[in-house]
């Protein structure tokens, strides 16, 4: 049942994916991404992470995908001249994508790993000691992994900020606030006495 | 499920999100989705060998990539904005014009 229902859904996963390469509108293929990520999402939820499959709904078609939305709805993108190129780049595009797949494939194909069990963190002791995913993975990230966690509330941050100065237009005819020039204004140049 | 299965399957994304950065050369905003696509393909990954080998780290560290695109996500659209207010276009072809 679950390997059916991982079969269904990577494929339409698969065809969301080739839609959002090849579709000249670019608000479709945004629609198609988010739509890949609804089934990837599922997939994780069939591979028992719960926490994950919530935050790529959350993260990507709350946040990412909806970025992605407005900047293409903000710009003006001619859908001709998108596409231009188009045929001129995909024969060696195709070509190198094929010969990495078939690399990858033939390597995979027949591939198992099994697990050596000896520094892991077991999900299924975890799940015997009765925390769930989004529990077990707190009692990891909060502890073991804190710096690593700070780091990317650091990185988040930091991209916060980078994307604020870069969209940032100073020169907005706007009537914005000049905190130096109010510093030095004097008394005679506002009150005059007559 | 075999670890095999989540390979190729994160392989074809990745393969796809490949093509779509050859492909799409007048489309930088395509080139983005392609590197969202691949990241997508990477935490696929990490999720079934997390699942399959009984290990919490691969779920630990997806959750990171996660953070790292959408952080680059974010930086670059602001870049792409930003650029197409210069050059009026969102082309390969004009982004040498980023060297100033």
């Amino acid at each position: 049942m679950t390997s059916t229902l991982f079969y269904i859904f990577s494929t339409i996963t698969i065809l969301s994916s080739f839609f959002v390469v090849f579709s000249s509108n670019p608000v479709h293929s945004v629609l198609f991404l988010i739509f890949s990520f609804f089934n990837v999402a599922i997939i994780f939820l069939l591979s028992n992470a719960e926490f994950l499959a919530m935050t790529l709904v959350i993260v990507y078609v709350g946040a990412v995908a909806v970025l992605f939305l407005f900047v293409v709805m903000m710009l003006n993108i001619n859908e001709v001249l998108v596409k231009e190129g188009f045929l001129k780049y995909f024969p060696l595009g195709l070509l190198l994508m094929s010969v990495f797949l078939t690399e990858l494939i033939v390597v995979f194909k027949d591939l198992e790993f099994f697990s050596s069990n000896n520094s892991g963190i077991s999900i299924s002791n975890l799940l015997n000691q009765g925390h769930e995913n989004t529990k077990s993975l707190g009692l990891f990230l909060y502890t073991d992994f804190f710096i690593i966690f700070q780091i990317s509330g650091y990185l988040l941050l930091v991209a916060m900020i980078g994307a604020i100065v870069l969209a940032h237009d100073n020169k907005l005819s706007l009537k914005s606030q000049n905190i130096l020039k109010q510093k030095q204004v004097k008394k005679d140049d506002i009150i005059k006495l007559k | 499920m075999t670890s095999s299965n989540y390979l190729i399957l994160s392989a074809i994304i990745f393969s796809i999100g490949f093509l779509g950065i050859f492909i799409n050369r007048k489309n930088i905003i395509s080139i983005l989705m392609s590197i969202e696509l691949m990241l997508l393909a990477t935490n696929i990954n990490f999720v079934g060998f997390s699942n399959t080998l009984d290990d919490l780290f691969g779920q630990i560290f997806a959750l990171f990539v996660l953070v790292v695109a959408a952080a680059e996500a974010a930086i670059g659209l602001a870049i792409l904005t930003i650029f197409f207010k210069k050059s009026g276009s969102i082309s390969i072809d004009t982004i040498n014009k980023l060297k100033g």
